[in-house]
């Protein structure tokens, strides 16, 4: 007698790795990882220490997580956490903005990344009204200048490009 | 006396008037764009407080807190969409009664329960904080530590994925407190040779990256989601028959919201989700529940307003932040110089009853707003998404480079975006991990002061009663929601059988 569809279904679904045990996993990895880190902490003198050591408190902090990610690890396989959409490519382009965004701060200076910013992110976003994005792009940025540079006195580095 | 007529008297400067009503309208404005919630208004606008008076600076922040938690709920009537986590419950009839054209009875009942709610809750707060504090006026380093120690263990019952996700964000939060140089041996911890981290790492740029940063990833993957707004009808004050009908759940939802805001860490999500369950529970006629029933929409408000002022109890008093929003109101209490606790109420007393008349002037106004411009207000859901967010983001920007014109804390806010949003879709939610960070160093200094007090014995700790009943408390809110999970399980269990 062969195997149904749905038993080869459920067979695959009980033989996978609950999604929280592998958190779990990794909880106790990152824990023993920053444990070896908090190995190369100074050693204080006693007299200054009082006999709590800088390490002492991480590393009871470390046993605490490590603790409860243990019982999330046994508890995975009763009650796992519901499987995720995977991430759109739109977030990780989001993510991608964030990080550019802020290097185009340190680099170009805050007025010129914001222009470029209030350009490129709504048009990543799908917005293809020009007529908007473009008054939005040369508005927002102002509107920040006077807020917060003349009104609430913000020091921006000028940057590259010297505009501040 | 002199300090309640030296606050009232503040309150008779336009200025302070004008910030509360600014704080209030700018809380009913954020509360009502989803996504955007009170507690990421008060950390975004956290660092542009830093330049103003600590009176000023906290009121604002105060009638943020109370209106932003209102604002939600007109976005839960009209898109289905809560404007804030607190509102969430209220969408459950608040949008089903938008769809059968009532909006404005909603969203009037919404305002109306929301004032009973919010300003019953700031009459216990000016009853129940002075007195909490005089209770904990004699708290040394151990009562301390345990009390810390239970506000933690508190995380494990507020909404989220999971108990121990939870427990394990807040601890998570601690770990992070512990960057940068010790302060009792002024050795580094965790600097990575980076002399920047030796300060440690601020809580504002985390929490603004946690909350605000992690959301605009979260709506980057909604822009296809199309949102249909109920069509508004005027908003009208409920009437006498509604409002008899509404009173005993308002009234009920009242004790609910304050006896969670009180407790340590929760807050108005899970008030509000009690409140609506206890409505429903309550009621004799369930059927038109989560089909349009006015009850449903009166619980919910009520409940997470009253959660409001009651939150502020253990915040103002111990401290110990009631909800995630106060957390933050407790950060900007630090960086204006201020030690919530009890000396708060012996050293700086206008403060507090500037703080009380804030969230009681807020209160009445945004009811006020709520009638009169509930319908104004649904316009903020009209905002393209595609240029709101990027321009969150901006604000974000600046509010984490604001605080030391650093660009390490900009670093620091986008890293704890992109962090809190693959945690978010792990199940750990942001706010244990800022409870975490804001507790860490009390939690900390507390415990190395309590071991030289005791000279290192640990069983020390159990001499002390309330010592021994904060630790009892801490383990039962720890174990208790794991104990529940399992009997849950058991009697699905017996059930499926």
């Amino acid at each position: 007698m062969g195997i149904s569809p749905a038993e080869d279904r459920a067979a695959i679904k009980a033989a996978r790795i609950p999604r929280d045990f592998v958190v779990a996993m990794a909880i106790l990895a990152f824990c023993a990882g920053t444990y070896v880190v908090t190995l190369g902490f100074a050693e204080a003198p006693s007299a200054v220490a009082q006999n709590v050591q800088p390490a002492t408190f991480p590393r009871l902090v470390l046993g605490v997580i490590a603790v409860f990610a243990s019982v999330l690890a046994v508890t995975s396989f009763r009650r796992d956490s519901a499987r995720k959409r995977p991430v759109k490519l739109i977030a990780v382009a989001t993510g991608a903005m964030m990080i550019a965004f802020v290097i185009a701060f340190d680099t170009l200076g805050f007025i010129a990344a914001m222009v470029l910013y209030s350009l490129a992110m709504p048009a990543l976003w799908g917005e293809r009204r020009w007529r908007i994005v473009i008054p939005f792009a040369l508005l927002f940025p102002a509107a920040v200048y006077v807020i917060f540079v003349l009104g609430l006195g913000v020091h921006f580095d000028p940057g590259l490009l010297g505009i501040n | 006396m002199d300090a309640f007529l030296a606050a009232g008297a503040a309150f008779l400067d336009p200025y302070l008037l004008g910030i509360v009503l600014i704080g209030t309208l700018g809380g009913v404005v954020v509360g009502a764009m989803p996504g955007l919630s009170s507690t990421m208004a008060t950390a975004l606008l956290l660092p542009f407080t830093l330049t103003m008076e600590p009176i000023p600076a906290i009121a604002l922040l105060s009638a943020l807190y109370c209106a932003g938690t209102y604002g939600g709920s007109i976005t839960a009537i009209l898109v289905n969409a809560p404007g804030a986590p607190p509102a969430a419950a209220t969408a459950f009839d608040g949008y089903p009664l938008a769809q059968q054209g009532r909006a404005g009875l909603a969203l009037g009942m919404a305002a109306v329960s929301s004032v009973i709610g919010g300003i019953v809750s700031v009459i216990v707060l000016i009853i129940a904080a002075p007195l909490l504090a005089r209770v904990a006026y004699d708290f040394g380093p151990p009562e301390y530590f345990a009390l810390s120690l239970f506000g933690l263990s508190m995380l494990a019952t507020i909404s989220g994925e999971s108990a121990v996700k939870n427990l394990i964000g807040g601890a998570f939060g601690v770990l992070i407190a512990t960057i940068g140089m010790d302060f009792t041996t002024g050795v580094d911890r965790f600097t990575f040779g980076f002399w920047e981290l030796s300060e440690g790492i601020h809580f504002i740029p985390v929490m603004i990256g946690l909350f605000a940063g992690c959301e605009f990833l979260i709506q980057a993957g909604k822009l296809d989601q199309p949102q249909i707004r109920a069509a508004l009808d005027a908003v009208r004050l409920p009437s006498w028959a509604d409002f008899k009908k509404c009173l005993p759940t308002i009234g009920r939802s009242c004790g609910i919201g304050t006896f969670i805001g009180l407790l340590p860490a929760e807050g108005g999500t899970v008030a509000a989700m009690i409140g609506y369950n206890e409505a429903k529970r309550w009621a004799k006629d369930k059927s038109l529940f989560g089909k349009g029933d006015i009850r449903g929409v009166a619980g919910p408000e009520a409940a997470n307003n009253a959660a409001t002022g009651a939150a502020m109890v253990p915040t103002l008093a111990l401290g110990i932040p009631g909800s995630a929003t106060t957390a933050i109101i407790l950060g900007a209490l630090l960086v204006h110089g201020l030690r919530p606790g009890p000396h708060l109420f012996t050293e700086t007393p206008t403060l507090l009853y500037a703080i009380f008349m804030a969230m009681l002037l807020a209160n009445v106004v945004f009811g006020v707003f709520g009638l009169l411009g509930a319908k104004l207000f649904a316009r903020v859901t009209l905002i393209p998404i595609r240029f709101l967010w990027p321009s969150v983001f901006v604000l974000a920007c600046i509010g984490a480079y604001a605080l030391e014109q650093s660009v390490l804390d900009v670093w620091i806010m986008v890293g704890a975006g992109l962090l809190g949003f693959v945690l978010k879709r792990y199940g750990f939610a942001a706010a244990p991990i800022i409870m975490g960070l804001i507790l860490g160093e009390l939690v900390e200094n507390s415990l190395k002061q309590s071991l030289i007090i005791f000279d290192h014995e640990w069983l020390r700790f159990l001499d002390r009663p309330i010592v021994v009943a904060f630790l009892t408390l801490t383990l039962l809110s720890a174990v208790w929601p794991l104990v529940s999970a399992w009997r849950a399980r058991r009697a699905a269990e017996a059930t499926a059988g």
